[in-house]
């Protein structure tokens, strides 16, 4: 019995021995698999230039049709008027995504509808 | 056409993700205060304030000279997400923990622990299929990420799912990134849906799913696991994340798991769902749809029902709204326990029959219709959103004396049987329009007797 202790003592010392020495006798690496999807990054485009001053300009509100677009883009026409009596301001209302069978279409008529855009109010 | 896009602070995060995943990553924005303009919204004299404050920097954005970087923004290089990662602890504790707080704080998991998808665990998943590793399922939105086999698999294996489940959440992976199925709404929207996943066929038994009490539960690893892989391998394939670009409002309501259960083919009185749709008795399928929070209708375990009452209330629940005028997507999800369905079905009813008398009772008196409903039903038969087959029906009501139907077609009420003895029948909806609904077959199971 007393033999026995010995030895177990004795391995318990060098375990004990090798491992405070920087062993990597009880470490334990797990190699895991990335579970994100890759994306294929769409090609990049910039955006228009700005134009130097608001007057005179058309200015297309378009409404995204959220609840209280309308009020805040209404109010935001009354203060444009108001600053550039010149410009005209024109007031666009996005058709619901389910009342249109080719929503991506309807984007490029913004464009026809004047000099710039404002497009709100996301959420 | 130099413009500038108006959000609200809660959403600008989502608003420049969904500007880079469409590669315009210098539009223009202004956030205007959402702690303030939500509540305003509704008067104009209450919004003028937040107005005036926003509107130097609505200007601003649309004279500005632009930067370089602006006008010419570099190409985003795509990101490899390819590579295993290597994850060493003092032991396998430690190492299980440090793989587990590496995977919670990249946001690559639901945020409970998950089981580490060791390549050898996602072999083994991988071999439940005959389906290659490298198959390429399509794109899951709303960043478009490229589902793999293999990509679901990993994302199988972090759920704890058993490997014999996987061609169960493959079929509803096929299902979620059908053209037809609207995955960006249901992943981003503020509508905090929920999906919904329904097997149907010999594999919901064999596969030990929960088909009766509580089988919206917890406790049922099927009904869990399968639910939970499909939840990560949405958020991680298409990469997603609350507050980010997955906007729901509350959360959804079954965040973790969906709402994932098979039929009770056993104690139906009717075929199984599949076989109603033409796949034969030997197939299995998967559905995946769409729902807010369910109506719960019957007696349950406290009250009297019949299976008559419940249909009947179930119709007003469906027609009681009149309607949002989206009658050519709307579809309805119907989970009758199997005591309501015998019942119904001693009173002669077929599932047919039953989706005929559904059709029939739920119609909307033309005079209820608001005028904005008649127009967007005027324009989507006219634009063939309801099909023209179903149009003329629609024509031949949309007027004084009609009776509008609420769907296209008897086929649009999904009726299921499930749930237990006692129990409740559940109506699952979609406040709007419904593309969501999809049903695929399994296939290229290795390991079960059906699915193969």
């Amino acid at each position: 019995m007393k033999k026995r202790m010995n030895w177990l003592l004795g391995a318990a010392l060098l375990i004990a021995a090798l491992c405070s020495a920087g062993a990597a006798c009880a470490q334990v690496t797990l190699e895991v698999m990335n579970p994100r999807g890759e994306i294929p990054p769409p090609p990049t485009i910039g955006i228009n230039p700005r134009v130097p001053d608001l007057a005179g300009k058309k200015i297309v509100l378009v409404d995204n049709g959220k609840f209280g677009a309308n009020n805040f883009l209404d109010v935001l026409a009354a203060m444009l008027k108001q600053k550039y009596p010149t410009a005209t301001i024109v007031m666009y209302p996005k058709p619901a995504a389910q009342t249109i069978t080719d929503m991506p279409k309807w984007y490029p008529t913004v464009a026809q509808q004047g000099d710039l855009f404002i497009f709100g109010v996301g959420d | 056409m130099p413009g500038v896009y108006l959000t609200t602070s809660e959403f600008l995060d989502d608003a420049k993700s969904a500007v880079k995943d469409r590669g315009m990553p210098s539009l223009r924005m202004v956030a205007l205060p959402a702690d303030t303009y939500y509540r305003s919204r509704a008067s104009q004299d209450e919004l003028k304030p937040i107005a005036t404050a926003a509107f130097a920097a609505i200007v601003d954005d649309l004279v500005r000279p632009l930067t370089a970087e602006e006008a010419h923004p570099s190409q985003v290089q795509k990101q490899l997400e390819s590579a295993n990662i290597k994850v060493t602890g003092k032991d396998y504790q430690d190492a299980y923990q440090k793989v587990n707080d590496l995977f919670l704080d990249s946001h690559w998991a639901d945020g409970l622990p998950i089981v580490p998808p060791t390549p050898k665990l996602v072999k083994a998943m991988l071999a439940a299929t005959t389906r290659s590793p490298q198959e390429v399922i399509g794109q899951v939105a709303p960043k478009q990420g490229t589902a793999t086999i293999e990509k679901i698999a990993v994302n199988s294996v972090m759920a704890g799912a058993k490997p014999e489940y996987f061609p169960v959440i493959l079929a509803a992976m096929d299902g979620f990134i059908d053209k037809h199925y609207d995955l960006t709404h249901v992943q981003a929207s503020t509508g905090s849906f929920t999906p919904l996943v329904i097997v149907s066929g010999p594999l919901g038994k064999e596969l030990g799913f929960n088909s009766g009490i509580g089988m919206l539960g917890h406790g049922f690893r099927a009904n869990s696991t399968v639910g939970r892989a499909l939840r990560m391998s949405l958020l991680n394939i298409g990469q997603t994340w609350p507050q980010v670009n997955d906007m729901a409002l509350t959360g959804r309501l079954e965040a973790y798991t969906f709402f994932t259960f098979a039929e009770d083919n056993e104690k139906s009185p009717w075929e199984p769902y599949a076989v109603s749709l033409g796949y034969k008795p030997e197939d299995s399928t998967v559905t995946v749809a769409t729902s807010g929070n369910p109506v719960v209708l019957g007696g349950g375990a406290v009250a009297p029902w019949t299976g008559q009452g419940v249909i009947d209330q179930m119709i007003a629940r469906i027609s009681g709204g009149g309607g949002f005028g989206w009658f050519h997507s709307q579809t309805f999800v119907i989970v009758l326990i199997p005591d309501c369905a015998v019942d119904l079905a001693s009173a002669g009813y077929t599932r047919k029959s039953l989706q005929a008398y559904m059709f029939e009772k739920s119609r909307l008196p033309f005079e209820k219709l608001s005028p904005a409903t008649v127009k967007l039903t005027q324009e989507a038969i006219a634009d063939g959103r309801i099909s023209p087959e179903h149009a003329q029906m629609f024509k031949d009501n949309l007027k004084p004396g009609g009776r509008v139907p609420i769907v296209q077609s008897p086929d649009d009420f999904h009726i299921f049987v499930a749930g237990g003895s006692p129990g409740y029948d559940l109506l699952f909806s979609y406040p709007g329009p419904n593309w969501a609904h999809q049903t695929k077959k399994v296939t290229g199971a290795t390991l079960t007797k059906a699915g193969r």
